[in-house]
């Protein structure tokens, strides 16, 4: 087949350690952090399990939402769909785009939505009553701004999230978002979070203040994991303060 | 003006792709028997749609049959299935469900987005077919790229790694573009994916940003999703000094790119057997080589949903002359969409002329306009128009100049709505098309 054979010669080639250099806002400005396929095989590990969790088995399907320059954690996400055998379904995260994400999840009725955005719901909104679309999904990742209008109107979102160059992830408790611990480092100073590479990451981050309103916990989770939990502010506000 | 680039090794995989074109046809033929016997045991809407016609894969053994008695398939036909069924692939699909990879999406800008069933293992399917031209462009282990805007069609990072690049995150959408040309600056990538509205955001940069220094490190950059026109590929190429290779769709199979000669799109023909028929009332016959007609597409390398012998409503001329570049894949030029010409009171007018009459105005020089009709036939011509606010006193004036020269060019005075070209990109419903017709 042409393309089997494209990307056969293509594991020819010599190819760099490095698969990504991904760049995260700081109070500081744009950091960047050097992301490698062994590390990148990792995270994609530690989402398996993570997803695993939630009951994403052979078989069902997902939606992923998400943009083009988020590949750092949705490469990582793709893979763990891969590994458990799930299809996925792909649709912008972009709030405009919103018409994608309604017919992806009319069309396929996926198991697990992930990646939902505030904007997205935002679109959503306007032409669906979006806690009847997805109260009925088994699984719903959303990010930060979306969990408390999807908690609102009754749909018991889970979250997803970046911690900088780090990817945070509910799990079935809904007591917080899992951080890798054997990666990073995470902790909050004065209400906002941080994060600071662990010493199996290639890329040195010592620790940094990310500007995320939040705070973490290290007690271990009812789910049994021992990984640190970050509870962002924004994903915890009720939906009437939110501007 | 590009960067660096190995013009020693040009060809990726240089025994596909200068293959002689009896081997390539013999490859089709092959290819081409084998599928519609697996789409005929496999999918319900070929079965049914071969059966109504009375076509069974024992009648086909060659090239010559498969061309007299397949049936074309259209867009309107897969949704018809759809409606039908409820099969929410339109029948095309050939696997269970659940042996799926991926479904990512088409653009959507003439109804809902159409799904494309995926099955892969190192990177998805469009962008695995894009390694080739990428290769051309100069792209080389190693080297940086950013991110593209999109993703629709798929994350394509996998493919750019595939090649051994190195994927820098930056949010290339609109809207970002300062931020765009610090990474520029900041990380020398050899490559970046463009689309139209990046480029009229850096159109307006241009007055107070050094973009030829910006994007010196770039060996190429891609842009796809519409035409350039003559004026915008001169500015980016001769102002900007950005090598820029179009690419279009090759019917939905995949995509089509140019290559150093920018000289035509490259059909990559291992992957896609591609026509050049025009059809009317009384049935089909292929235009003459050079002459226009419409691309009918049949995937040859797409085992989870082929579409054979699908009409793409795209007008092109084709050409299988082996290319200055040496590739002996054939090329085409893409001339617009059937269904684009608008008859205003019975007179033609095409979207070129509209273009040229727009792109003549300092303020619109951008080119973002719309048709906006009910249908093809219709009793005046509305523009819907965007235009630079920081170069527009007075609109009513721009109007009327504007007015004129459609009506020179087109010998219809149209009726104008003007908006900022920003308010009008932002009506966008894919980040890769900006829909040229629309019906309000």
């Amino acid at each position: 087949m042409a393309r089997a054979d494209t990307l056969a010669r293509a594991r020819t080639l010599d190819r760099p350690e490095l698969a990504y250099l991904v760049r995260f806002p700081t109070p500081e400005g744009i950091r960047d952090m050097e992301l490698t396929w062994a590390e990148l095989a990792r995270d994609t590990d530690w989402a398996t399990a993570r997803l695993r969790d939630h009951g994403l088995a052979a078989g069902q399907r997902a939606l992923l939402t998400t943009s083009g320059f988020e590949g750092f954690w949705g490469h990582a996400v793709i893979g763990a769909l891969r590994t458990l055998k799930v299809t996925y379904g792909i649709a912008e995260a972009m709030g405009w785009d919103h018409r994608r994400t309604a017919v992806f999840h009319r069309e396929l009725d996926p198991h697990a939505v992930i990646g939902l955005s505030a904007e997205t719901v935002e679109g959503l909104a306007g032409a669906a009553d979006v806690g009847e679309m997805f109260r009925t999904t088994p699984v719903v990742l959303a990010r930060p701004a979306a969990v408390p209008v999807l908690r609102g109107v009754g749909v018991s979102a889970a979250l997803i999230a970046t911690v900088g160059p780090a990817l945070a992830l509910e799990c079935p408790e809904r007591g917080g978002a899992h951080v890798n611990a054997a990666e990073w480092r995470v902790g909050a100073r004065d209400g906002q979070l941080s994060v600071a590479a662990g010493e199996a990451r290639t890329s040195v981050l010592p620790e940094t203040p990310l500007g995320i309103p939040g705070r973490v916990i290290t007690s271990r989770c009812a789910c049994g994991s021992e990984d640190p939990r970050v509870l962002f502010a924004e994903a915890n506000q009720p939906t009437s303060s939110r501007s | 003006m590009a960067g660096d680039r190995d013009t020693a090794d040009r060809y990726f995989e240089p025994k596909v792709e200068t293959m002689a074109r009896d081997l390539l046809r013999a490859r089709q033929e092959e290819r081409v028997v084998e599928l519609v016997e697996y789409a005929y045991a496999n999918s319900a809407f070929y079965r049914a749609l071969w059966d109504e016609h009375g076509v069974h894969p024992r009648d086909v053994r060659t090239l010559d049959d498969f061309r007299d008695r397949i049936p074309f398939i259209t867009k309107d036909m897969v949704r018809a299935h759809r409606a039908r069924t409820g099969d929410p692939f339109g029948g095309l699909l050939c696997v269970p469900t659940e042996e799926l990879t991926s479904v990512s999406s088409s653009s959507g800008t003439t109804g809902d987005p159409e799904f494309f069933a995926e099955i892969w293992e190192g990177a998805p399917p469009l962008v695995t077919a894009q390694v080739r031209d990428l290769w051309e462009l100069g792209l080389r282990p190693g080297d940086r790229v950013l991110s593209p805007p999109g993703t629709f069609r798929n994350l394509m990072d996998a493919g750019f790694q595939a090649l051994g690049a190195v994927v820098i995150e930056v949010d290339t959408w609109m809207g970002n573009m300062p931020e765009v040309v610090e990474a520029l600056r900041t990380y020398r990538p050899a490559y970046l994916q463009m689309m139209y509205p990046q480029m009229v955001e850096l159109e307006h940069l241009a007055g107070t940003t050094d973009l030829k220094e910006a994007f010196s490190s770039l060996k190429g950059a891609s842009c796809a999703g519409q035409p350039l026109s003559r004026k915008m590929r001169e500015r980016i190429r001769e102002d900007w000094g950005i090598d820029v290779y179009e690419y279009t769709s090759a019917a939905d199979t995949g995509t089509a790119w140019e290559c150093r000669e920018h000289d035509g799109f490259h059909l990559w023909e291992d992957t896609v057997f591609a026509e050049c028929v025009e059809v009317d009332e009384h049935g089909w016959r292929d235009a003459a080589e050079g002459d226009l007609g419409e691309l009918v597409a049949t995937d040859l390398d797409n085992r989870a949903a082929p579409l054979i012998r699908y009409r793409s409503e795209d007008l092109v001329r084709l050409s299988r002359d082996r290319c200055g570049c040496g590739r002996t894949h054939a090329r085409m030029w893409v001339a617009g969409r059937r269904g684009d010409e608008t008859l205003v009171q019975g007179r033609s007018v095409v979207l070129r002329d509209i273009w040229q009459a727009v792109e003549d105005q300092p303020e619109t020089v951008a080119g973002v306009f719309q048709i906006v009709r009910a249908g093809r036939e219709v009793g005046e011509l509305r523009l819907r128009v965007g235009y630079d606010p920081r170069l527009t006193g007075d609109v009513d004036a721009l109007a009327g100049r504007l007015g004129e020269a459609v009506r020179e060019r087109t010998g219809v005075k149209p009726v104008l709505d003007m908006r900022t070209e920003e308010d009008l990109l932002k009506t966008m419903t894919s980040v890769a098309k900006f829909p040229r017709v629309v019906k309000s």
